[in-house]
């Protein structure tokens, strides 16, 4: 998700900290703290797959793009990082194949395109 | 215990009322939501003529950095064209475009009290007898707002009037601008959605509108009844094809997961609804392009709220919470009218 998470729960961190002070207004404390718990309850869906699915999605991005998906490190940001590489060149590679009228190879990255949001997709996904 | 912004507040509006006194600012809290301003209601007192008086205000100040990057003035002269019309809006009543009051710029408004503008509440269960009214009114007032002439509104003095056949470049060029600025990574789906809106173009706009900008459920004030009192969030207002402002509230996002046009009723009977208000037609493709659009539109939105977290510009939570909930279901929009999902 984006932002990355880690720097999203140590912005929580310091809001409920600050949230815990007596002079915050009630109607602000109680907005901020919602929003809080809508936020970490996120995080928590997200938390145990995110690895998984950065490196599966990494992976077929580098079949279909005749690359190599590098896991050298499977920390989540360098998976990240990987993962955006793949997807600028996935853009190179769809702008081409439309150029080149090459239906087949349109399909195919339709395909992974919308296999990418099944992999992304929340429990709360209004779509 | 009282909010630290009451008293620089009544200084303000102390200046704006030189014929009163004992002015008093009181019961100001801010209203959740509002990613794009910060927004509070507040008690106005104060003595004139020799009588006291008391006001229900809200104040819509500028946060750090914001949502979505727009004059407040535009915002603020919006509210004015329409207050009296068929178009509910609060009355505005002061626009403060210095930063030296409030630390950032703000107006101030009459609050329309008593009534509600959550989606979540509105299908919770409580309001299924009335929402085929809310989606009467909701597209009659659309079609209001289409058919009004902005030249007459005043409008064009605030607003750029493009040419008919120039307003869909200039939308579609401003929001992929804000993707090659903001987004914090490769957007495959979205950009592959600005090629083909480019590839083919809609037809020339039917008549320059005014155009809200974000006309959704959930931008509305509601009674029981189904009754709407007031539009608001029209920080996206702007002159350009009504069909835009049709098709906003058609990006599947706004569904809010209930298959309705704005969780209210089928697409065709918002359509019909809009037409015998507006006196216009939705053709069918044209509108087919807006809708797409409107779901990049959504995009660089998300993309953009995540680039104000991530900049630290503005670290509040509501700053996440559209871009981790709706990114990837905007993706999904985009494949869905696409044909694609």
């Amino acid at each position: 998700m984006t932002p990355e998470v880690p720097s999203v729960l140590s912005e929580l961190a310091g809001l409920l900290v600050r949230n815990a002070a007596p002079d915050v207004p009630d109607a602000e404390r109680a907005s901020a703290l919602g929003l809080s718990s809508m936020l970490l309850a996120l995080a928590a869906e997200v938390w145990d797959g995110a690895a998984e699915r950065l490196v599966q999605e990494n992976r077929a991005l580098a079949v279909l793009l005749d690359d190599a998906a590098s896991e050298a490190s499977l920390n989540l940001s360098a998976l990240r990082a990987e993962n955006a590489r793949l997807r600028a060149r996935l853009i190179e590679a769809h702008i081409a194949a439309e150029r080149a009228g090459d239906m087949a190879r349109e399909e195919a990255i339709w395909t992974e395109l919308r296999a990418s949001t099944e992999r992304r997709k929340l429990s709360v996904s209004p779509v | 215990m009282s909010h630290p912004l009451e008293p620089r507040l009544a200084a303000y509006v102390a200046g704006r009322l030189p014929a009163a006194s004992d002015v008093a600012v009181n019961a100001l809290e801010r209203i959740s939501g509002g990613a794009s301003r910060e927004t509070y209601r507040f008690r106005l007192t104060y003595r004139e003529a020799g009588q006291m008086h008391e006001r229900r205000l809200i104040l819509r100040r500028d946060p750090p950095a914001s949502l979505i990057d727009t004059e407040r003035r535009v915002e603020f002269e919006a509210y004015r064209a329409f207050h009296g019309s068929a178009v509910p809006v609060p009355r505005m009543l002061w626009l403060e475009e210095a930063d030296a009051a409030l630390d950032h710029p703000f107006f101030i408004a009459e609050e329309l009290a008593g009534f509600q503008a959550s989606p979540q509440m509105l299908f919770a269960g409580g309001y299924e007898a009335v929402l085929r009214t809310v989606a009467e009114r909701k597209w009659t007032i659309l079609g209001e707002i289409a058919r009004a002439d902005p030249r007459a509104l005043g409008l064009t003095s605030v607003m750029d009037a493009p040419a008919l056949d120039a307003c869909w470049r200039r939308e579609l060029d401003h929001w992929e601008a804000i993707f090659d600025s903001d987004e914090a990574e490769p957007q495959p789906i979205a950009r592959a959605a600005i090629r083909r809106l480019r590839a083919h173009p809609p037809p020339p706009a039917q008549k320059l509108s005014v155009v809200h900008g974000d006309y959704r459920t959930g931008n509305f004030l509601y009674d029981d009844a189904g009754e709407i009192h007031g539009v608001l969030d029209w920080e996206m207002a702007h002159l350009g094809d009504p069909l835009e402002d049709l098709a906003w509230g058609f990006n599947p996002i706004w569904e809010f997961g209930r298959g309705l046009a704005g969780g209210l009723v089928a697409q065709d009977e918002a359509i019909a609804i809009w037409q015998s208000a507006s006196g216009l037609v939705a053709d069918p493709a044209a509108l087919h392009w807006w809708i797409l659009f409107n779901c990049v539109k959504g995009q660089g939105i998300w993309v953009g709220s995540a680039r104000a977290f991530i900049d630290g510009g503005n670290r509040e939570p509501i700053m996440v919470y559209p871009a981790w909930w709706l990114l990837n279901a905007q993706d999904r929009a985009i494949l869905k009218v696409m044909g694609r999902l």
